[in-house]
């Protein structure tokens, strides 16, 4: 139990709360790169500073990386508790993210394969329940705008040269 | 006089049909996002690199270029008719030029936007055309010392000048620095972070890169948050010009706005933002009665929309003369040049003055295309306020999808695009502003390369950096803006200058 419960505030485990502040979470962020960092590049060559190695640029560059990311991280010890905490907004948060990058990875595994036509009615397919606004109809109707429009830009226009249709 | 010769040169390049072409297509794309909210120059230009792949240099710049200063134009039509920013720049602008659209004053907000614009877009190319060529010529004086120290400079005084906490946005410097490492060292031949991937041995490619941070993390942003319904005045705008006494108010604040825009401009981590919150701030300090703004001073609406329009440009300065980009936007631009194999620095006005010069020309003409679409045409502009997100987004992720495949026609490349946009949304929600990522990235291996080679001219002595009186006083500087903006006092001034919104 954390000591520092003020009376007449929620109860929520000090751990969590602490964790969801932006600094927190930036500075965590910011050390953990530099360690995976520091570790990934542990056999690289330093060499002298006359003579720089493969290491010796990163290497400093991670320690001064975790040096900040430290610093942010105690910013965000030390902050007043209400300030900078990530918004109450987890309902919505991964449906875009979760859609956005899945209609790309359709796109790029169908592309060459089924060509550019399904690949884009996948795209806007997918891409569309990232939204919960989206409506069916509009949806169709941008999907075929946008294929006429990209068949003319990107296939007419520029020349290039990308399946349109499957390929058997 | 070689400034006219020069130009010459310059709207020899631009008037060719192709180019004015691309020129108009640039003022249309920029106006169009810029009236868009949801959507701003960074995520546009981003978007439309692999484009310019397959143009030539000096038209793929003509057109990023026109939509960086189309879209301050646009920007502040949404800003006055919706009450909405287009663009983090016009955001000041809502303030008096919407109170001045419910007055039934619209069309002359939206006149002494555009106007002013153009004026300061004259002036700035003027500008950039005069302070230019010296810049250079000081710009190629230095060596690998002078020049690592330079771009120290720039890199702190672009990070001190944005909003935001600037322990975090050196420390997203880093990591862009760190991202441009990826790859094989040019001078060991060394690996580094591959992890094991012959994809990464030529380095992260940047258009996938920052079509995932800007393109597509804005989108995820975008869609988390509760959907924004707007209101579109549907009224038609009518008297598209100023009174005389509202011409004798603006003019002066066009005068002023000008010239803080080019100023700030100029400076690293300026730009449109900057200067238009800072004109607005100045305008209400001038002012005989402070107490009219916020209640359709029309002053309030010509500082600022001068002012973006004259930042946005003259921060081309240090691009194209130094090499050094002082805000993402510029970052791109570079970006945009080494994709053709050109290297920025000082030496392109020299080696290639036709896409220098053909740049310059191409921002004044463009300014002028941009006072016809936006006055006139004002009317379409509005009706494209109707197209709700939920479309926009999805035109948006499409064209960043094909865009990403095209220019190495790479399934990679589109599932790195994904990558870095679910890491740009976590950055953004963090509020670790990826731009200052963009500027180390783009910076890093040139960083790198000054370093070393100081370091053979000193046989490994880093205390070159102090010895050498240019290199000393770019590092002062550089210390003491850090030194600044610690200051207490300073640093609630900076929140505030930032806060209007």
């Amino acid at each position: 139990m954390s000591e520092g419960e003020k009376k007449g505030q929620p109860f929520i485990p000090f751990r969590w709360e602490t964790l969801a502040r932006k600094n927190v979470l930036a500075g965590l962020l910011f050390i953990g790169v530099a360690v995976i960092g520091l570790w990934v590049s542990r056999h690289y060559p330093i060499g002298t500073a006359l003579r720089m190695g493969t290491g010796y640029v990163p290497r400093l560059l991670l320690w001064i990386l975790l040096v900040l990311g430290g610093v942010v991280l105690l910013q965000g010890l030390r902050e007043a508790r209400a300030h900078s905490e990530t918004d109450g907004e987890r309902t919505s948060i991964l449906r875009p993210i979760v859609f956005v990058t899945l209609s790309l990875v359709a796109f790029a595994l169908a592309i060459e394969r089924l060509g550019l036509v399904i690949s884009i009615v996948l795209l806007i397919g997918i891409g569309s329940l990232a939204s919960r606004e989206s409506k069916p109809l509009e949806t169709l109707l941008t999907a075929a705008v946008l294929l006429a429009f990209s068949v003319a830009i990107f296939i007419v226009g520029l020349g290039l040269t990308m399946p349109v249709w499957p390929e058997w | 006089m070689e400034l006219l010769q020069n130009l010459a040169i310059g709207f020899g390049v631009a008037m060719t049909p192709v180019n004015l072409g691309f020129a108009l297509a640039g003022a249309l794309v920029g106006t169009l996002i810029g009236v868009l909210p949801g959507i701003g120059p960074i995520a546009t230009i981003a978007m439309l690199l692999p484009l310019t792949f397959h143009l030539e240099p000096v038209s793929g710049l003509i057109m990023l270029a026109g939509i960086f200063y189309g879209a301050q134009y646009g920007g502040s039509t949404t800003a006055i008719l919706v009450n909405l920013p287009g663009e983090t720049s016009s955001v000041v602008t809502c303030i008096d030029g919407h109170q001045m659209a419910r007055q039934g004053r619209a069309g002359a907000a939206l006149a002494v936007a555009a106007l002013g614009s153009f004026f300061a877009g004259t002036v700035a190319t003027l500008i950039i055309a005069t302070l230019a060529p010296p810049l250079a010529m000081v710009g190629q004086s230095f060596g690998a010392p002078e020049y690592f120290s330079l771009l120290v400079l720039g890199l702190i005084a672009a990070v001190v000048l944005a909003h935001g906490s600037v322990i975090k946005a050196i420390g997203m410097i880093i990591l862009g620095l760190l991202l441009g490492l990826i790859g094989t060292d040019g001078n060991t031949g060394g690996s580094r972070f591959t992890f094991g991937m012959t994809r990464l041995a030529d380095g992260l490619d940047f258009v996938p890169m920052v079509i995932g941070l800007f393109g597509l993390g804005e989108i995820m942003v975008n869609l988390t948050q509760p959907g924004h319904t707007r209101s579109v005045v549907a009224k038609k705008v009518t008297g598209l010009w100023l009174t005389m006494q509202e011409f004798r108010q603006a003019w002066p604040a066009v005068l002023r706005g000008t010239g803080l825009g080019s100023v700030l401009g100029v400076l690293p981590g300026g730009g449109a933002t900057l200067s238009s919150f800072a004109a607005y701030v100045f305008e209400k300090k001038v002012a005989k009665d402070p107490s009219r703004f916020g209640r359709g001073a029309i002053e309030g609406v010509a500082g600022p929309e001068s002012a973006n329009n004259a930042g946005a440009q003259t921060s081309f300065i240090p691009m194209l003369t130094l090499g050094i980009p002082g805000n993402a936007v510029m970052a791109l631009m570079i970006g945009a040049l080494t994709i053709h194999g050109i290297q920025p620095g000082p030496q392109i006005m020299t080696e290639r003055p036709q896409l220098f010069w053909g740049m310059v020309a191409s921002m004044w003409i463009g300014n002028l295309m941009l006072v016809i679409i936006n006055l006139p045409l004002i009317g379409i502009w509005v009706q494209l306020l109707k197209i709700p997100y939920r479309v926009l987004y999805l035109s948006i992720l499409l064209f960043c999808g094909i865009g990403v495949y095209t220019v190495n026609n790479s399934t990679f490349d589109v599932m790195m695009a994904a990558l870095f946009g679910v890491l740009g949304y976590i950055f953004i929600k963090l509020e670790c502003e990826p731009a200052p990522l963009i500027l180390g990235f783009v910076l890093g291996p040139l960083m790198e390369d000054n370093l070393r080679r100081a370091m053979r001219i000193s046989s490994g002595d880093p205390m070159i950096f102090m010895e050498r009186p240019i290199s000393l006083g770019l590092l002062i500087a550089a210390a003491m803006l850090l030194i600044i903006v610690a200051l207490p006092a300073i640093r609630s001034k900076r929140a505030e200058v930032f806060q209007e919104s």
